[in-house]
């Protein structure tokens, strides 16, 4: 059990900089999730921490011991990699056992302990049976328990769960986080799928190009986005951004797109300085969740749109809607919108919630205002 | 509703496939391929007399005189361990050679690696004939010739590019995660290599070592040139003890049965590993 701290690191293929300056401090215990799209760099810098890949430059500590340009042997470290990395020649027992002989650890010990760990896993019973002949969920839990059976410092995970179906990945998402809590090793998770670090993660790294953009709480990265990136990558469905123009329209200042205008809160607008970027484009942020639709206009609902599509997902609708070329989806629950129309090309106006309502710089895709509900003092850490 | 007591039929695709003219294919080339090998084991069991004479004969008096012949007035055994011994230790050190150019070619890259991998594929165009002379020139200087030493150095240069080739496309079929999981789990790299990596590659390092030895094992260009009679291998010495004025065919044959012998033996002993070798990487997954 360790933290980790990481300085700097870069990692360069060539003229390619496939890692740039990236600074993490984790904390001992701790289950962070490396989040991205693919090639920005995620499974490189775990690669590293592993020792798998050596560093062009900056630092690695594990437990306050520099591993920067030590071996993977070394470091103490386990890992769980995308396909696995199970021996097919030997048996699920030989595949768990292999971490302990390797530390010509004692027969009867060693069996002890791939018990024990087996059945935390609840792969008792394919102890004996070799890797080809198992199913993917147990493929899965066979490789965490070759992690958990040694008591390496830090457990790195990459993409394990890519191979699951959804079914299957939802369970192991509750349970590889219990697990992880209750054993209390420090791990990092690489992964693509927003719902799984969302869900299972302490904290948040958001990766773009290498570069590291965000590093919070879940609920910070949803709620308090520093870019436009990280706030269309969070969420699903994505939130809506909008080509706008800030301007005053009778003593309000409002975001003007090309088909109807968005009423900003004026406290909101103050706070955040928006009189002095009146006249300039912005990009309007707000999530499907904090739109309202109605049957017909009323003295809020003012953006009067055609239904483009109806997805109903059970207990949640969506309405994508559509205003001139402006796209919008919108998530309500079912029982809210029930009576609405469900036909493509019927009108429906609809509302955006001005308390939840990010502006972003449409050059540099920076966040400038977050949106007014999302108060850092209700954050509980 | 009722339920339909029929069931669906298409004409199109009959119930039992009739590949009948696979097994006439089969059987052709099965007869194409055997039939002379058998006509060549039968006249090994003839007299000098019947294996020459005009008219062939299929039933006739097995006889033991080509194999005496052979065996205890040439002493053809000497030059049988020779082979096996030039063979043996040909494929040996060409596998474990090439075991090790194979992966690195396989796992790393490095400057002119593409160059090495051609410059190895090239090796094998070249006619061994266009270098009979230099060789036996250097032979001569080093004093190699008609030694066992020369010819298992000069065979495991030979099968090294093929035995590179080989294996560096076995060694690219096996995820490099295998090793670096075991380099996690606190291996070196060779303890990897060792125990992770070289038991799924047994199947394949099999089959390129049973594919070199044959070669070794059949090469006559070369030992013919080189040796005399000290290391005199097996095929030299057929050509050698069977034809002089005229062709004793008896004596060919005779020579033949002792030539291949060994090898269909260790074919059929290693049948499953040599199969199961050769169509790893396409049939697996």
């Amino acid at each position: 059990m360790a933290d980790i701290e990481i300085n700097s690191l870069v990692k360069q293929f060539g003229a390619f900089k496939a890692v740039e300056d990236v600074n993490i401090t984790v904390n001992d215990g701790e289950f962070v999730f490396l989040l991205g799209p693919s090639g920005c760099g995620k499974t490189t810098t775990l690669r590293m921490i592993a020792g798998l890949e050596m560093p062009s430059s900056g630092r690695i500590a594990i437990g306050g011991r520099n591993v920067t340009f030590l071996r993977p042997r070394y470091r103490n470290v386990g890992m769980v990699f995308q396909d696995y990395g199970l021996y097919r020649h030997l048996t699920v027992f030989g595949n768990i056992a292999y971490p302990l002989e390797v530390r010509r650890l004692g027969r009867v010990e060693i069996a002890s302990k791939v018990e024990a760990v087996a059945l935390t896993m609840q792969i008792t019973e394919v102890l004996q049976r070799k890797p080809d002949q198992l199913s993917a969920g147990q493929l899965q839990r066979v490789a965490i328990a070759r992690m958990l059976v040694r008591d390496a410092d830090v457990f790195l995970m990459d993409e394990p769960m890519s191979h699951l179906d959804a079914q299957l990945r939802g369970q192991m998402r509750a349970e590889l986080r219990h697990i992880q809590k209750s054993v209390g090793v420090t791990t990092i998770f690489v992964t693509h799928d927003q719902l799984e670090a969302m869900t299972m993660a302490d904290r948040i790294i958001v990766m773009k190009d290498g570069e590291m953009l965000q590093f919070a709480t879940p609920r910070e990265i949803f709620e308090r986005p520093t870019t436009e990136f990280v706030a269309t990558f969070v969420g699903e469905p994505q939130m809506n951004v909008l080509d706008a123009r800030l301007i005053r329209l009778e003593g309000r200042i409002v975001a003007m797109t090309e088909y109807f205008a968005i009423p900003l809160d004026a406290d909101w607008a103050e706070r955040n300085g928006l009189a002095s970027l009146i006249d300039t484009a912005v990009r309007v942020g707000v999530r499907p969740e904090h739109i309202s639709i109605r049957e017909t206009p009323d003295a809020d609902h003012r953006i009067v749109a055609e239904l483009y599509s109806f997805e109903p997902t059970g207990a949640e609708n969506l309405y994508v809607l559509q205003c001139g070329s402006v796209m919008v989806t919108t998530r309500t629950s079912t029982t809210e919108t029930a009576h609405l129309s469900k036909d493509e090309g019927s009108s429906l106006a609809a509302r955006f919630d001005p308390n939840w309502i990010y502006l972003f710089d449409p050059e540099t895709g920076r966040t400038i205002a977050q949106a007014a509900g999302s108060d850092v003092s209700r954050e509980e850490i | 509703m009722k339920k339909p007591t029929y069931s669906i039929e298409s004409p199109a695709a009959p119930l039992v496939q009739r590949n009948w003219w696979v097994y006439v294919v089969l059987t052709l080339v099965c007869l194409v391929n055997f039939v002379p090998y058998l006509w060549v084991v039968m006249t090994g069991f003839m007299d000098g007399a019947s294996a020459s004479s005009a008219t062939p004969a299929w039933f006739f008096t097995p006889s033991l005189e080509a194999f005496h012949y052979l065996i205890v007035e040439k002493g053809i055994m000497k030059n049988f361990f020779n082979s096996v011994i030039v063979s043996l230790a040909s494929t040996f050190f060409s596998v474990t050679i090439g075991m090790f150019c194979a992966y690195a070619l396989a796992r790393y890259d490095f400057t002119g690696r593409d160059d090495v991998s051609f410059w190895v594929l090239t090796n094998r165009m070249m006619p061994p004939v266009a270098v009979l002379i230099p060789i036996f020139v250097t032979f001569q200087t080093a004093g190699l010739l008609d030694t066992l030493v020369g010819l298992v150095i000069l065979y495991t240069a030979m099968q090294l590019p093929f035995v590179v080739w080989m294996l560096t496309g076995y060694f690219r079929d096996i995820p490099r995660r295998y090793e670096e999981s075991a380099m996690v789990d606190g291996d070196t790299w060779f303890a990897a290599f060792r125990k992770v990596t070289l038991p799924l590659m047994m199947p394949s390092i099999t089959a390129t070592s049973i594919f070199v030895m044959i070669l070794s094992w059949n090469e006559f260009a070369f030992a013919t040139f080189l040796t005399s009679t000290q290391a005199k291998t097996m095929p030299p010495a057929i050509m050698a003890y069977s034809i002089g004025a005229d062709i004793r065919w008896n004596v060919l044959g005779a020579a033949v049965v002792l030539i291949t012998a060994p090898l269909i033996l260790f074919v059929l002993l290693l049948q499953r590993q040599l199969i199961s070798g050769l169509s790893q990487g396409t049939v697996r997954k």
